[in-house]
C-alpha cells in the first residue's frame, strides 16, 4: 500500500525535476565518455548539467573526485560546440575551488579570452579569474587590462567584475589596472560604465582623497548608465556622512547638489536612490528634505508596485526622525492602505502610526486588526514595532494598544514576533507606570498557554522584579506557581526564583511563599529543587539584608571571570576560602548602548545605505559584554602583569594623537586593587619606518611609584603593538586623581616601503609628544546594577559611612545635563532608571551605586534642584570612609 | 562493422579522428611545431611559454588530428599523466641544441614509457629532434642513441631532425605519424 502511494506521488511530482534521482557516483562515471574522441556534444552538455545540478544542490565532492572530473572537463577544449563549451567553463568555475593544479587550464582560457568567438570570451575570463592565484595573476595580466578595454561590453564586464573579484586575493596587481577601469568608465555600454566605476571606486576606496576627486569628476562627467548614477549616488552619501561625523564641510554643498539634482534624472531608479540618500542623511534640514519627499510622494501613486513598495519604506523609515516631513504625504499613504499588495498596505499603515495624531490612532488601530492576520510574521513585527513607537508617543492611548497587543499575543505566531510583542509591553510598562498593572496581567495571561520556553522564563523573571512592588502582589503568585505545576524544568526554575523575589519583598506573603517553596522542593528536576531549598533556607532566616543581597540583587560579578577563579581555585586548592570579592564585576552596557545597539553595526558596513540588521545588534551587545573580558584576556598574557591580581575595570580607549598623525596611540587605563595599568595601543603609519623598543614615558604625580614597564619590541608599518606601563596607587586616596604627561620613545630604522624591511641595522632614537593621560574617579568604579536601590540604602544607614555636602553647579542650566555629568563623572550605575528626569520638574534625585577598586560599596544619592544654574545635595554612602570623602572631594 | 565501413576505411576515404600529445621539456618548440601545422589564417605570430596546456587541430591526409600540446615546464610535467589515457600518439619534442638536458629528456621518457596508461600499449612515437639549425646541434643520430631509443620495443618510433621555424623535416614527420596512426587503426578494426 505504502509503496503504491509512493509511486502515486512520484507520478505527481514526476513532471518537475528530471535530475531528481541522479546519483553523485554514477554521474562521476559518465564522466569517461569526455574522454571519447570525437566528442559527442550533446551527450556532454548533459552530463555537466548533472554535474552542476548536483554542485548546486551542496553534494560535496571529494579532491580526488574533483580533479580526475576536472581534467576530464579539460578535454573538452577540442569541442567546437558553443553551448558544450560555455557549460565547460561553468564547470571550471564551478570546481576551480575543490580541485588540484586548476592552473592546467590557463593557456586554454587565454586564448579563448584573446580568440575570435565572442561567445567563449566573456565566459572565458571569468572562468581564467577564478582558477588564478596571485603567483599567476602576472602572467595574464596583460590579457585582463586588454579585456577591460575591449569593445565588446560583455567581455569588458566580465573583465571588470572578475578585478572585482580579484581586489580580495590580489589588490595590488589589480590597482595597476586603474587606467584601464577609467577607460572603461567612458564606456556607452550602461553596464560596463556602472562595473567600471565599482572598480574604480574599489580601487580607491581606502583613500578618501581619491574618492572625493573621484566623484567630483564624474558628477561633472554626467554619467550615462542609471546603474552607475545610483552607484555614484551611494558614494556621495558616504563621502557626506563621513564628512558629517569628522566636522569637515568643504565639498559638502557640491555633494548635495549633485545628488539633489540627481532628483530630476529621467530614470526612476536614480530619482528613487537621490531621495533615499537625501532622506536618510543625519543631517538634512528640512528645506533640503521637501523635494525628496515630494518624489517619493509621487511614487506613492506610481501605478508600479516595486516603486510604491519602495518609497513607502523609506518614508516609513524616516518617519521617526522627520515626522513633520512626512505627515505631507498622509493622504497619499492613506490611499495606500487599501492597497492590494499587503506589503506596500502594512508599511504605509505602520508609518501612518508613527506619524499620526492621537486622535487618529483609534481608526487606524481598527484597520490593523480588520488585515492583521493576512499578513507575515515578519511584516507583524513592523506593526509592532510602530506599536511601541505609539506608545512611547502616546502614553494616554496604552489601553487601546495594550489590548491590541494582547490579541495580537493570542494569535498564531513564530518566536520572534512573540518575543517582539513581549518586548513591547515590558517596554510599556517600563517606561509607563500606568500601565504596569494591565501590562503585567496581560503577560501573565500569555504565559498561561506560550509554547516557547525562553519567552515564558523572560516573563516570569520580569514578574519577579516588578509584581513584588504592585499594589496587590499576590494575584500574581497563582499565575507564578501554575507554570511550577505544568511547565517543563527551565519554566519551573524560573518560577521558583520569581516566587522567591515575592517572599523576599512583601513580609505579608512570606509564609505563603515559604509553603509554596517547601512544595517544589520535592521536585524532579535537579536545578528547581536547589534553587527551591536555597531560597526556602534564606527566606526562612527571616534577615531583610541576607535576603536583600542574594536574592533581589543576585549575582553582580561577571560570569566567564567567576568561572575561570573558580577553576583555578580547584586547581590550587588552599586552606583561604574563596573570596567572591576577588572576582571582577560585570560589566553594566551603557543605556546608550542598549537604545542604540544597532548603531555599530551601520557603520561597519561598506558602502551601501545599509539597513540595520537585527543580527548586527546582537553582535554589537555581544561585544559590549565581553569588552572588559577580552582585555583581561590579552592582560593575563603578559607575564609582567600578572602579578597585579585580578583586573578590577578596564576604561574606555582614549585617543593620545589626533587620527591623522605619524603614530597614532591610544590609552586603555586598568585599574587592578592596588594598581594602575596603562595600556597604550601604538599604531605606526609612516611605511618607511620600522620602530623598534616602542615604549611610553609617564610622569606620574606624586604619591605613584612606577613599577614596570613593558615595551613593544618591534613595531612594523601599518601595524598596532601594545606597550604597558604599571604603576602602584598612592596609599592617600585623594591623590589618585591625576594627570600624567606621557611621551612615546622609540628607536626608529628606516626601511624599505615595498619590503618592510630595514636600510641598515643602525637606528637612531626619537621620541613623539602624547596628550596628557588624566586618571579620574570613574576609572576606579566598577558599575552595579541595584534592583532595589531603597532598600540597599536603608541598609547602608545603619553599616555605612555616610557624608553629605552641597554643591552648585554653575557650568549647567539644565536637570538631563547636571544627571548626564554626574553619572559621566563618577563612573556609577544608575539604579532604579533614576536617572531619566521627567519634564518640566524643577527637582530630581539620582541614586547611583557602583563599587570601589578594592571591593569597597559605594552608594551615591544626588538631590538636584533648578535654580540658577543646578544645586546639588550629595549624599555618599561607603563600607570605607575613605572613599566616601574621596568622592564628595572629587566632585568638588 | 559491415562490409561497406570496411570498404571504407580500407581505402581510407572516411576521414579519420585521433588525438596526438605533444610533449618535451620547456623552450623545445612544442606550440611552435604545431602552429607550423595550422591553417595559415590561425596561425599565430608570436609564441609565449603555454601554461597548462592548449588544444590545436590540423590535418594531414585526411586523417583529423586534436593536439592536446602540453606545458613543458617544470611544475607542469606531472600533469601530463592526466592526458596519457585517450592518446593515439605522442610527438616528443627535443630541443637538439640543449645538450645539458638531455640526461632531463631520457628521465622525463622513461618516466612517460613506463606509466601504467602507457606501457604496453601500441600506438607510435614521433620524435623532432629539434632546433637543427642551431650551430652545435646534436645529430638525430646521436640523439637517438643518447636516449636509448632502440630499447623501446613495443612501440614504433621515429626520429626525425627538424627546425619549426622554417617548418624543415616537420612533414617527413608528421607523414609517418599519420601512416603509422592509419595502420593502427585498421589493424583494430
Amino acid at each position: 500500500m505504502n509503496a503504491f502511494k509512493r509511486d502515486k506521488k512520484e507520478e505527481e511530482e514526476g513532471s518537475g525535476n528530471p535530475f531528481q534521482n541522479i546519483e553523485k557516483t554514477t554521474v562521476l562515471q559518465e564522466t569517461r565518455i569526455f574522454n571519447d574522441c570525437p566528442v559527442d556534444s550533446r551527450k556532454c552538455t548533459h552530463i555537466l548539467t548533472k554535474i552542476l545540478y548536483l554542485l548546486n544542490q551542496g553534494e560535496q565532492l571529494g579532491t580526488t573526485e574533483a580533479t580526475e572530473t576536472f581534467f576530464a572537463i579539460t578535454k573538452l577544449f577540442q569541442s567546437q560546440d558553443v553551448i558544450l563549451r560555455r557549460m565547460m567553463y561553468l564547470g571550471i568555475k564551478e570546481l576551480s575551488t575543490i580541485a588540484e593544479d586548476v592552473i592546467i587550464v590557463t593557456s586554454s582560457l587565454t586564448k579563448d579570452m584573446t580568440g575570435k568567438e565572442d561567445l567563449y570570451r566573456a565566459a572565458a575570463i571569468r572562468a581564467l579569474c577564478s582558477i588564478t592565484d596571485v603567483s599567476m595573476l602576472q602572467a595574464i595580466e596583460r590579457y585582463m587590462k586588454q579585456a577591460i578595454v575591449d569593445r565588446n561590453s560583455g567581455v569588458s564586464s566580465a573583465a571588470l567584475v572578475s578585478s572585482l573579484h580579484l581586489t580580495k586575493i590580489a589588490g595590488d596587481v589589480v590597482k595597476r589596472w586603474v587606467n584601464e577601469a577609467q577607460e572603461a568608465v567612458n564606456s556607452d555600454s550602461v553596464m560596463v560604465q556602472y562595473h567600471a566605476l565599482g572598480v574604480l571606486y574599489h580601487i580607491r576606496k581606502s583613500d578618501r582623497l581619491a574618492v572625493n576627486k573621484l566623484v567630483a569628476k564624474l558628477t561633472r562627467m554626467s554619467l550615462k548608465s542609471p546603474y552607475a548614477v545610483c552607484m555614484l549616488i551611494r558614494i556621495a552619501y558616504k563621502l557626506l556622512e563621513e564628512e558629517d561625523s569628522s566636522g569637515g564641510a568643504s565639498s559638502y554643498s557640491t555633494l548635495f547638489d549633485f545628488i539633489e539634482s540627481c532628483l530630476r534624472h529621467k530614470s526612476e531608479m536614480v530619482i528613487y536612490e537621490a531621495a533615499h540618500a537625501i532622506v536618510n542623511l543625519r543631517r538634512t534640514t528640512s528645506v533640503e528634505l521637501a523635494p525628496a519627499v515630494s518624489v517619493l510622494q509621487l511614487f506613492c501613486s506610481s501605478p508600479k508596485p516595486t516603486l510604491r513598495f519602495a518609497a513607502v519604506r523609506t518614508l516609513n523609515k524616516v518617519a521617526m526622525s522627520h515626522p513633520a516631513a512626512v505627515t505631507a504625504c498622509n493622504l497619499d499613504l492613506e490611499n495606500l492602505i487599501t492597497d492590494s499588495n499587503r506589503s506596500i498596505a502594512t508599511l504605509a499603515i505602520t508609518t501612518l502610526l508613527k506619524t499620526g495624531a492621537e486622535s487618529s490612532v483609534d481608526r487606524l488601530m481598527k484597520q490593523i486588526a480588520s488585515f492583521v492576520s493576512e499578513i507575515s510574521d515578519e511584516f507583524k513585527i513592523v506593526v509592532v514595532q510602530a506599536i511601541r513607537a505609539l506608545c512611547l508617543k502616546f502614553p494616554r492611548k496604552h489601553s487601546v494598544l495594550m489590548n491590541f497587543l494582547s490579541a495580537m499575543l493570542r494569535d498564531e505566531g513564530g518566536l520572534e514576533y512573540k518575543a517582539s510583542i513581549a518586548d513591547t509591553i515590558i517596554t510599556i510598562i517600563e517606561e509607563n507606570p500606568e500601565a504596569k498593572e494591565t501590562g503585567l496581567a496581560h503577560l501573565c495571561e500569555f504565559i498561561e498557554d506560550c509554547e516557547h520556553t525562553s519567552l515564558a522564563v523572560r516573563i516570569l523573571h520580569l514578574l519577579g522584579k516588578e509584581g513584588p512592588r504592585t499594589k496587590q502582589p499576590s494575584r500574581y503568585i497563582r499565575f507564578i506557581y501554575n507554570r511550577v505545576i505544568l511547565e517543563n524544568a527551565p519554566v519551573r526554575a524560573a518560577a521558583v526564583a520569581a516566587m522567591s523575589q515575592f517572599g523576599a519583598t512583601c513580609p505579608d506573603l512570606l509564609p505563603n511563599i515559604q509553603v509554596l517553596l517547601a512544595r517544589c522542593q520535592m521536585d524532579t528536576d535537579d536545578e528547581v529543587r536547589d534553587r527551591a531549598t536555597y531560597y526556602y533556607s534564606i527566606l526562612e532566616k527571616q534577615d531583610k539584608s541576607l535576603a536583600n543581597h542574594y536574592i533581589v540583587e543576585g549575582l553582580q560579578v561577571s560570569i566567564p571571570s567567576l568561572e575561570r577563579a573558580l577553576h583555578q581555585y580547584t586547581i590550587s586548592p588552599s586552606d583561604v576560602p574563596f573570596d567572591m570579592k576577588s572576582v571582577p564585576l560585570a560589566a553594566v552596557p551603557s543605556a546608550e548602548e542598549i537604545v542604540n545597539p544597532s548603531g555599530k553595526g551601520v557603520q561597519a558596513d561598506g558602502m551601501l545605505i545599509s539597513t540595520a540588521l537585527s543580527g548586527s545588534k546582537v553582535s554589537a551587545v555581544a561585544v559590549t559584554v565581553s569588552r572588559e573580558e577580552s582585555y583581561a584576556e590579552k592582560l593575563r598574557n603578559v607575564p609582567e602583569l600578572v602579578a597585579l591580581g585580578p583586573l578590577f575595570r578596564s576604561s574606555d580607549p582614549v585617543e593620545l594623537t589626533e587620527s591623522e598623525t605619524e603614530y597614532v596611540v591610544r590609552c586603555i587605563k586598568h585599574s587592578f586593587p592596588q594598581h594602575l595599568v596603562l595600556q597604550f595601543d601604538c599604531l605606526n603609519t609612516l611605511n618607511d619606518q620600522l620602530l623598534e623598543n616602542v615604549r611610553v614615558q609617564v610622569e606620574p604625580p606624586d604619591g605613584y611609584q612606577l613599577v614596570r614597564e613593558v615595551p613593544c619590541p618591534c613595531l612594523p608599518y601599518s601595524e598596532t603593538g601594545t606597550a604597558y606601563v604599571a604603576l602602584k596607587f598612592p596609599e592617600e586616596l585623594g591623590a589618585t586623581i591625576g594627570t600624567f604627561n606621557a611621551t612615546l620613545k622609540f628607536l626608529v630604522k628606516d626601511c624599505d616601503p615595498a619590503t618592510g624591511l630595514p636600510d641598515s641595522d643602525e637606528g637612531y632614537d626619537d621620541e613623539y609628544m602624547l596628550e596628557d593621560v588624566e586618571v579620574t574617579l570613574g576609572d576606579q568604579i566598577q558599575k552595579v546594577t541595584k534592583t532595589n536601590f531603597g532598600a540597599a540604602w536603608e541598609e547602608a544607614g545603619d553599616s555605612y559611612c555616610e557624608l553629605e555636602d552641597t554643591y552648585s553647579l554653575s557650568s549647567v542650566s539644565t536637570l538631563e545635563e547636571a544627571v548626564k555629568d554626574i553619572v559621566n563623572f563618577l563612573g556609577m550605575q544608575p539604579a532604579e532608571r533614576s536617572d531619566r528626569v521627567p519634564e518640566g520638574k524643577s527637582s530630581h534625585t539620582v541614586f547611583l551605586a557602583g563599587v570601589y577598586r578594592g571591593g569597597y560599596d559605594i552608594l551615591v544619592r544626588a538631590k538636584l534642584a533648578l535654580a540658577e544654574g543646578v544645586t546639588m545635595q550629595l549624599t555618599v554612602r561607603s563600607t570605607n570612609p575613605d572613599v566616601a570623602e574621596l568622592v564628595t572631594s572629587a566632585v568638588g | 562493422m559491415g562490409f561497406w565501413d570496411k570498404l571504407v576505411n580500407l581505402l581510407g576515404f572516411k576521414k579519420k579522428e585521433v588525438n596526438i600529445l605533444v610533449v618535451g621539456l620547456n623552450n623545445s618548440g612544442k606550440s611552435t611545431v604545431i602552429n607550423h601545422f595550422k591553417n595559415e589564417e590561425e596561425k599565430l605570430t608570436e609564441i609565449v611559454p603555454t601554461v597548462g596546456f592548449n588544444v590545436e587541430k590540423f590535418k594531414n591526409q585526411n586523417v583529423g588530428f586534436t593536439a592536446f600540446d602540453m606545458s613543458g615546464q617544470g611544475r607542469y610535467r606531472d600533469l601530463w599523466e592526466h592526458y596519457y589515457k585517450d592518446c593515439h600518439g605522442i610527438i616528443f619534442v627535443i630541443d637538439s641544441s640543449d645538450r645539458l638536458r638531455l640526461v632531463v629528456v631520457r628521465e622525463e621518457l622513461n618516466l612517460l614509457l613506463q606509466h601504467p596508461d602507457i606501457y604496453g600499449r601500441r600506438f607510435p612515437i614521433l620524435f623532432f629532434a629539434n632546433k637543427m639549425d642551431v650551430r652545435d646541434a646534436l645529430s638525430s643520430v646521436k640523439i637517438a642513441a643518447g636516449l636509448g631509443l632502440d630499447q623501446i620495443l613495443d612501440k614504433s618510433w621515429h626520429i626525425c631532425a627538424s627546425n619549426a621555424l622554417t617548418g624543415e623535416g616537420l612533414q617527413e614527420g608528421v607523414e609517418w605519424l599519420t601512416q603509422q596512426v592509419r595502420e593502427l587503426i585498421s589493424n583494430r578494426s
